[in-house]
């Protein structure tokens, strides 16, 4: 009785939040309103019993994605109002769209029967004797390990991809080089210079030590500097 | 469980990530060692492929059988002959950077995964990664605005493809109660257990495969994204993505779902009738050589899919020969198209071919293959392509999809013809750079294929005879 | 697989030649080329020996599956029984000595002749994918391969624009032959569901009383068949009505001449007719339309031929004639006797040809036989070889054309049915009018008074010896030719040389009732042959002045022949100017107002539509994406709506 109480708060709130995220004006608030349905999710997934996934999808969702998110959001200005013009424009034919589909599946989903031993299975989402986390385990690495890997294949190329299309060797950002720090002399970096006592230093008469990459090899000029994506 | 069944993908993916790691510790411009690393990871790949056994592994996740080798050896060539006409355009464009040959060899991957695939997972997974690396490779020229936009288009509604697929898979699970190719065709072989959400489900899924293949009406992205990619990319992304795609269509549609034939049938019909004709009608007015390219491929897959239509082992084979046949047309013809260049510049426009036909016969010569056999005129192989999905689609009553495609042949043929014309009629233009070598072989090879594919097509025949038979029992 | 041999290696000499002739050069394009067609030979003879004295068993050399699309079954394979063999025995030998021929002759050439080995090469494959074809499509490649080399080598000297229109010439003629073929082969599929040689004549006898109905009117559909395929027949082997481009394509080079109408091409039709006998041995009707045809073509030729004045121009319609010959056989059932006589036929017309040829060459390209005479002393050896080839060809005992064509009139005189008669009647009377026009051209070219100008006449030499010694062995097989293999091929035991490659019906006894026909009309076509060359002794040597007497007296019989019976004009005023108008008249009516208007109209509406089309592909991508769902809709839509 308890777990229904719960399943419908959590399923509840996981709706009205999601519904928030797509309507609040404000971005910001859009982002909150995730990470409470990235919660309410992890109520949901604890009352089926799979705590292990409910603390990921906290950690992870909530703990990084999110956030990530949200330093998106604060730090790009993006031009909320100009997406909501194309909303407004296209509002009309999308719901159009979206009631005609909604009410075929309507029709379609009555349908629906529930297949008999499924009820069975959903008490017992694990083989017996195993933990959460091993039978996850066991899943991922066993079971479906093709398509685990494959999915890291995927990150990987999402990770080539983000690094093509956005990074730039920029002739100001500098690289440590930690060997030629260890391996600089003094005379290289400083010079002493006598000053006459009274006159100071004439201005040029100061050196400084030559940035080194620059000076070492020069980079090639990317062909259009600052024309960013 | 069986995991070496997988040996040419799983060298692949660590050829991949060797070479990866090679260009990044390299440092330095590594493009053209790594394309040439590419390609011969893609042959040993080949090499693997023929040597492989057939049969299931990952508990069904994944399977060989001959359809699958007969479309990985397709794709694969696709592939090689696409890393190749990417070498010198890279390096002019100054694109060349060693990223390009991994994304395309991860594509490749992706695509031999998704011919393999044996589970909707599987097959979801290798669509993901076949996407992922052609959207980026689309948008490489990121200082290119239109290369840029079409990269970011081609995501967006990848997307939004992706998302339709996924929704169709779940239906399909829901109502079957499994993801896997197998138990799903046995869950629908009694047919009090399909239902409307299924059948619903299914549509979804099509909906995802015919925006891989670009069928109309999900092929909006196809012009803007050939126009504005790469032509490289372009030359790819037209033939080995499209292989893949439609090797899957052909094999979910009649392997889990081939009990239902007579619900989705009407539906594959009606995508490949819109698709011929727009592909049709539409390229008439373009002028961009490689926007009516991506319409001449509409088409090509509207033909395609009447293989499919028919439903049976010799709408198959024809589908099967088709693709062989395209994906050579197809390449030969970017091959040319990328030897478009006037002082450095690539030009793409179908005026830009005027004169051809005296400043550079052989390229000319080639073109005309190619377009001729577009076309399908005898006895070059485009011909032998429709003929063998008109005579499936006549010998199982679809009448009226053999005459909309004989008549949309027709109106086809006058811009390809339109393109021969230009070049041999016209008046002059100044001709073009000298043509890379690497340009000439893709073209002399594939021209080849084109014009004597008629002497011999036994082997192709048989090999997708072969393959198509695997998915009839 | 000697066999397979024979017939693939004169296509890699062709491609040798062809593709990389520039880079190697004229001498090792002639030296490849030769190689390979004596490769050729030696295997074709080879196979042939085998296959008639050696044992050898008849079967198919399958190459490779060439076309399979449902219930059409193609495969590339060669035919291996005494028909084909024969004639890729005869071919590859013919070919070859034309072929080393063509060194002399060509080698005044100023430009590189490399590609013309090439041609040469790739026809002589051609006619042996014919002659070996296995099914009628590969025999139809071959056909049409045989077409396209023919029209390549007649234009070959393509500066001469006469040589560009003959050429053209025999491409069209023998196209509308090629269409009545393609709708014959089209037709032996429809009834026997295939278009393989033995599935065809196994399944004969089931279909012998289907019926074609047309107009109204049901024919049978084997002689339909027959016909048409015949009427192709008539277009490769210039039979008259198509016989237009034959003298025509006199403007290739000599070899090309001797190629065309001995060895290969003109006998394709002839080879058909036997290759197909089993089928038209059900074809009564066929058969004597086959013989009117053959008789008819056989004086019509020869009758022209007694008044060309172009050396050339004589032997082809001596082609023309002899091809007619060989259709009289095989209109009255005996195809043996026709192969016999396409056998003979190749080597005396080769040897005539490429004799004329020496004489050509010898006397600086100059083939008008009134700026000729003479040349006998200059040229002694060209000279006996011009005689043992009019020899053979008027058919004097006991030269090869004695044995093959009084076989022939024999077969038709003992055949007796009225339309053999007539062919009979007119087999003899070419026989007297072939022996006339070879006297003819050999006293006009060889004796009297020189009419030629001096210049050329300083020049006559003897023809080195690459261009005699084939003269040399084609005189010799032109002299035994006919009495060595007469017991072969129509001997009593033909049935075990031929071994069911010919189909020959039961009652056909028509090689045993030869050998019982009266003494007179068996001596008829040797006497009146021989008044022939007496005709041409009188008047060309005795009194010279009676031909010009002869054709002012019969003006108009007279310039009725020089014009070819008028046929080109017939055709020109018949067929071609007409069609011209019509054309005209379609071009400006049919074309500009009609067809133009409508598909412009319809170009408009696609053109327009295109327009729609693309007018959706804004770029916006929220379009792309609603029409997608919009899609998905639809399609759920129309599901829901159709199941």
């Amino acid at each position: 009785m308890i777990m229904m109480i719960a399943f419908y708060i959590f399923a509840a709130i996981l709706l009205g939040s999601a519904a928030l995220v797509v309507s609040a004006r404000n971005p910001v608030h859009s982002v909150l309103f995730l990470i409470l349905a990235f919660f309410n999710a992890a109520g949901l997934f604890l009352l089926a019993g799979a705590e292990f996934l409910a603390m990921i999808l906290v950690i992870v969702y909530v703990g990084a994605v999110a956030v990530l998110f949200l330093f998106v959001v604060m730090m790009l200005d993006v031009n909320f109002a100009q997406l909501r013009e194309g909303f407004q424009r296209y509002a009309p034919i999308g719901a159009t769209v979206g009631l005609v589909l909604f009410a075929e599946l309507a029709m379609v989903l009555g349908g629906w029967r529930v297949a008999p031993g499924i009820t069975a299975l959903r008490a017992a989402p694990m083989p017996a004797g195993m933990q959460n986390t091993a039978a996850l385990g066991d899943l991922l690495y066993t079971h479906n390990i093709l398509l685990f890997q494959l999915a890291g294949l995927v990150l990987l190329v999402a990770m080539i991809g983000a690094i093509v299309l956005t990074h730039r060797d920029r002739r100001t950002s500098r690289r440590q080089v930690i060997a030629r720090q260890m391996a600089r002399s003094v005379a290289e970096t400083l010079e002493l210079v006598a000053a006459p006592l009274g006159a100071g230093v004439a201005p040029g008469e100061f050196r400084r030590p030559k940035p080194l990459e620059e000076a070492a090899a020069p980079h090639p000029v990317a062909p259009h500097q600052g024309e960013g994506h | 469980m069986n995991g070496s069944l997988a040996t040419p993908e799983i060298v692949l993916a660590l050829c991949g990530m060797g070479i990866l790691l090679f260009g990044v510790l390299r440092r330095g411009d590594g493009g053209l060692i790594c394309s040439m690393l590419t390609i011969g990871a893609l042959l040993l790949a080949a090499v693997l492929v023929a040597g492989g056994a057939f049969g299931l592994a990952f508990e069904g996740q994944f399977l060989v059988d001959p359809m699958s080798v007969f479309s990985k050896f397709l794709i694969l060539a696709a592939a090689i002959l696409g890393v190749v006409l990417s070498l010198d355009y890279n390096a002019r464009e100054g694109i060349g950077r060693f990223e390009f040959p991994v994304l395309m060899l991860f594509a490749t991957l992706g695509m031999m995964v998704m011919v393999s695939a044996g589970n909707m997972m599987s097959l979801y997974l290798g669509i993901e990664l076949q996407s992922l690396s052609i959207y980026v490779l689309a948008a490489f020229a990121r200082d290119d605005v239109r290369s840029a936009e079409a990269g970011l288009k081609y995501f967006v509604l990848g997307a939004l493809a992706s998302g339709l697929l996924l929704y169709g898979i779940t239906l399909v699970y829901g109502f079957s109660g499994s993801m896997d190719f197998a138990a799903i065709r046995q869950a629908l072989s009694d047919p009090t257990r399909v239902s409307e959400g299924l059948i619903v489900g299914v549509v979804f899924v099509i909906a995802g495969f015919a925006f891989k293949v670009a069928a109309v009406p999900f092929h909006m992205w196809t012009p803007d994204v050939y126009e504005g990619a790469p032509s490289p990319v372009t030359a790819f992304l037209g033939t080995a993505p499209k292989v893949a795609a439609m090797v899957l269509f052909l094999r979910v549609m009649v392997g889990p779902f081939g009990h239902v034939l007579m619900q989705w049938q009407a539906l594959i019909e009606i995508v490949s009738v819109a698709s011929m004709i727009l592909g049709a009608l539409a390229a008439i007015g373009q002028s961009n050589i490689k926007r009516l390219m991506a319409y001449s491929s509409i088409g090509h897959m509207g033909y395609v899919l009447i293989g499919l239509a028919c439903g049976n082992a010799a709408g198959l084979r024809g589908a099967l020969v088709y693709l062989v046949v395209y994906v050579f047309m197809f390449l030969g013809t970017f091959a040319v198209i990328l030897a478009m260049r006037r002082r450095g510049q690539a030009v793409e426009t179908i005026a830009d071919l005027a004169g051809l036909g005296r400043n550079d016969p052989a390229l000319a010569m080639a073109m005309a293959v190619f377009m001729f056999s577009m076309a399908g005129i005898p006895p070059l192989s485009g011909f032998f392509g429709k003929l063998y999905v008109f005579l499936a689609a006549v010998q199982s009553g679809l009448w009226t999809l053999a005459i909309i495609g004989v008549l949309t042949s027709v109106v086809g043929a006058f811009y390809y013809l339109r393109i021969v014309k230009v070049m041999y009629f016209d008046a002059a233009r100044e001709a073009f750079d000298r043509r890379p070598a690497s340009l000439s072989v893709v073209a002399a090879a594939t021209g080849l294929f084109t014009t004597f594919f008629f002497i011999a097509p036994a082997p192709v025949l048989d090999a997708a005879q072969a393959a198509a038979r695997v998915l009839f029992g | 697989m000697i066999y397979a041999v024979a017939v693939l290696v004169p296509l890699f000499g062709s491609a040798v030649a062809g593709l990389l002739g520039r880079a190697i050069g004229d001498r090792a394009a002639q030296a490849v080329t030769i190689l390979c067609m004596i490769v050729a030979t030696i295997c074709g003879e080879t196979a042939f020996i085998q296959l008639v004295w050696g044992g050898a068993p008849t079967g198919t050399v399958r190459l490779a599956e060439w076309v399979s699309a449902g219930s059409f079954h193609v495969d590339w394979a060669l035919r291996y029984d005494t028909l084909s063999a024969v004639m890729v025995a005869m071919v590859t030998f013919v070919a070859t000595l034309i072929h080393i021929y063509s060194i002399g002759y060509m080698g005044h050439e100023h430009k590189p002749v490399a590609r013309f080995f090439s041609y040469l090469s790739l026809f002589s494959f051609a006619m042996l994918m014919l002659v070996t074809a296995n099914n009628l499509l590969q025999l139809f490649f071959g056909w049409e391969g045989v077409g396209l080399m023919s029209y390549l080598l007649i234009g070959y000297w393509y500066e001469r624009p006469s040589a560009c229109a003959a050429a053209i010439k025999a491409f069209v003629v023998n196209r509308i032959g090629d269409l009545f073929f393609a709708v014959g082969i089209a037709m032996v599929f429809f009834l026997f569901g295939s278009v393989s040689f033995s599935t065809i004549f196994a399944a004969v006898p089931q279909h012998l009383n289907d019926t074609y109905a047309l107009f109204g009117t049901n024919y049978r559909a084997l002689e339909v068949i027959c016909i048409l395929l015949f009427i192709g027949a008539m277009g490769k082997s210039a039979q008259i009505g198509l016989h237009v481009w034959l003298p025509d394509a006199m403007e290739g080079p000599t070899p090309v001449s001797a190629l065309i109408h001995a060895a290969t091409m003109v006998t394709a039709g002839v080879f058909l007719m036997a290759r197909i006998s089993p089928i038209l041995e059900h074809a009564p009707v066929a058969l004597g339309v086959i013989t009117v045809i053959g008789a008819s073509t056989a004086l019509f030729a020869a009758t022209i031929g007694c008044v060309q004045n172009d050396i050339k121009r004589v032997i082809a319609y001596s082609t023309c004639s002899q091809l007619g010959y060989m259709f009289i056989a095989a209109g009255v059932g005996a195809y043996q006797v026709s192969i016999f006589h396409l056998v003979t036929h190749a080597f005396f017309k080769a040897l005539l040809f490429l004799s004329a040829g020496s004489v050509i060459h010898a006397m600086s390209d100059e083939q008008d036989m009134r700026r000729m005479g003479g040349l006998w002393k200059k040229i002694p050896l060209t000279y006996t070889m011009m005689w043992a080839g009019s020899l053979a060809l008027a058919g004097i005992f006991p030269f090869a054309g004695y044995y093959s064509k009084d076989a022939i009139l024999e077969a038709a005189f003992a055949d007796g049915s009225p339309v053999a008669i007539y062919g009979f009647v007119c087999g003899v009377l070419a026989a007297f009018l072939t022996a006339f026009y070879s006297w003819r051209l050999l006293l006009m070219t060889f004796h009297g008074r020189s009419r030629a100008d001096h210049h050329v006449l300083e020049h006559v030499h003897e023809s080195p010896l690459v261009m005699t010694g084939p003269l040399i062995v084609l005189a010799v097989g032109a002299l035994i030719a006919g009495f060595s293999l007469r017991g072969l091929f129509i001997g009593a035991d033909w049935h075990a040389f031929w071994r069911n490659s010919v189909g020959v019906a039961p009652g056909n006894h028509i090689l045993a009732r030869m050998e019982e026909i009266p003494a007179w009309a068996a001596l008829a076509p040797s006497v009146l042959a021989l008044l022939g060359i007496a005709l041409a002794y009188i008047m060309y040597v005795a009194v010279p002045t009676l031909p010009a007497g002869i054709a002012a007296r019969f003006a108009p019989i007279y310039r009725f022949l020089l014009n070819k019976w008028y046929f080109d004009e017939l055709y020109d005023a018949v067929l071609v100017r007409p069609f011209f108008a019509l054309a005209r008249l379609l071009w400006q009516v049919g074309d500009v107002t009609i067809i133009d208007g409508v598909p412009n109209s319809i170009a408009h509406i696609a053109e327009d539509s295109a327009e729609q089309a693309v007018k959706l592909q804004t770029g916006s991508i929220a379009v792309y994406a609603f029409s997608m769902l919009i899609g998905v809709v639809l399609l759920i839509t129309i599901f829901l709506i159709f199941r």
